[in-house]
């Protein structure tokens, strides 16, 4: 029974990362839904998906729609759509230059629930944000996401279904912080949106390395005491790396 | 009423006395790991939700060590009364810590009655996950689907392992 044990928590476990680019969001949410079924039914192994979605605007399972602050159809003429989703959270904007992570994966066999899932999730953007020199902080009670003073920076809105995570976070790398003045951000009233843009001097990279760099940061958390194999999905083919 | 029935007679399978003006439960032992409580006279599922049954009524919740993982619930969504429920079928959700999780049924049957005070007080199902937090009472359709659920010391153990492996 312990050697059982000892194999069970030294054997290696795989996280599939997906590089997607910018993905129209109901796509992503069908695809999201497939994947939680494959990954329930151990047809995958834990999946990250890294991408962009084009103006979009989502509300969460307790449709808050009182923090939309225009009417939907000006919505559109800004470009934009507008969702309706099962995730936790109020709602938020994301946009191009907006980092997004939707880990799909098992908690149930790494033994954490959604605190500590949420909790790892701050700190991987809280990690990711100090590599630019910028001093982020998890939310106090009642504000989970991630701040750099009174500013928020990273959101999270997370759905667990069978034990299987959806949706995920959302990192500010340089969006047009002009959206958000038409919602509520996360319902929380008088407190800024701020970005990385705007909160370093350090030049950024370009999108796609920011965002795999915050993936990396995630995998770290994760499973830092523990050998991982990553296999990522791009244009390019598959590519191994180790995590930081 | 019940639960002060509950509560009694929970105190008599363990040999302590109890007075008729207590209501509250008295935990069978502790996870002390994770200073969760389990409760004899419950059943309980993979799935971090016990049932009580009694005569022809299953009450369903959420456990301790479920809602101490959660962190603090902020809504909760249930089901209609007279919907069905299944066995290992999502029910309805929680919301806690920007995360919404489906809570499964541990067995199959007819909603009788929903605990309405939720709506107002999610935090009930933190304060008191096997009390004032319970979710439905179900008319079970299958009871022999009970004898599939894990007892308490079951339980207790599962909890046990399920932490050890993170």
């Amino acid at each position: 029974m312990i050697m059982d044990d000892l194999q069970k928590m030294r054997s290696p476990r795989t996280l599939e990362v997906w590089k997607l680019g910018t993905v129209n969001y109901l796509k992503s949410l069908k695809l999201e839904d497939k994947l939680v079924s494959d990954r329930k039914a151990n047809r995958i192994p834990d999946t990250l998906l890294s991408l962009q979605h084009p103006p979009t605007y989502t509300l969460g399972k307790r449709r808050t729609d009182h923090n939309l602050l225009i009417p939907e159809a000006e919505l559109k003429g800004l470009g934009a759509e507008l969702h309706y989703t099962q995730r936790g959270g109020d709602i938020t904007f994301h946009g191009p230059h907006h980092a997004i992570l939707y880990p799909i994966i098992s908690l149930r066999s790494i033994g954490i629930g959604a605190r500590n899932y949420v909790e790892t999730l701050e700190r991987s953007m809280i990690e990711f944000a100090s590599v630019y020199r910028v001093k982020a902080r998890a939310g106090h009670k009642g504000e989970t996401g991630v701040w750099v003073g009174d500013r928020k920076i990273g959101a999270i809105g997370v759905r667990i279904s069978s034990g299987i995570t959806s949706h995920g976070l959302a990192f500010n790398i340089d969006p047009d912080l002009k959206y958000f003045e038409h919602i509520v951000p996360c319902g929380i009233a008088d407190k800024e949106v701020t970005s990385l843009r705007r909160e370093t001097d350090t030049m950024l990279l370009h999108s796609e390395e920011m965002m795999m760099l915050c993936g990396r940061k995630i995998l770290h958390s994760f499973w830092t005491t523990r050998r991982r194999s990553i296999k990522t999905n791009s244009p390019s083919g598959l590519t191994r790396f180790n995590p930081v | 009423m019940a639960l002060r029935m509950w509560a009694s007679s929970t105190a008599n399978a363990l040999k302590l006395s109890s007075s008729a003006s207590k209501s509250h439960l008295l935990p069978a032992f502790s996870i002390s790991r994770c200073f969760s409580s389990v409760l004899e006279g419950l059943k309980y599922a993979t799935s971090h939700e016990w049932v009580k049954h009694d005569g022809s009524v299953a009450t369903i919740g959420i456990t301790d060590h479920a809602q101490d993982h959660l962190g603090e619930v902020v809504f909760v969504e249930l089901p209609e009364e007279k919907s069905a429920v299944s066995k290992e079928k999502n029910f309805g959700a929680v919301e806690s810590v920007k995360a919404t999780s489906e809570i499964l049924s541990p067995i199959s049957g007819e909603v009788i009655e929903v605990n309405t005070k939720l709506t107002d007080s999610p935090g009930l199902i933190n304060s008191s996950p096997y009390e004032d937090g319970w979710m439905i009472k179900v008319k079970p359709s299958n009871p022999a689907e009970l004898e599939t659920l894990m007892g308490p010391k079951e339980y207790t153990k599962f909890c046990e392992e399920e932490d050890a492996a993170h």
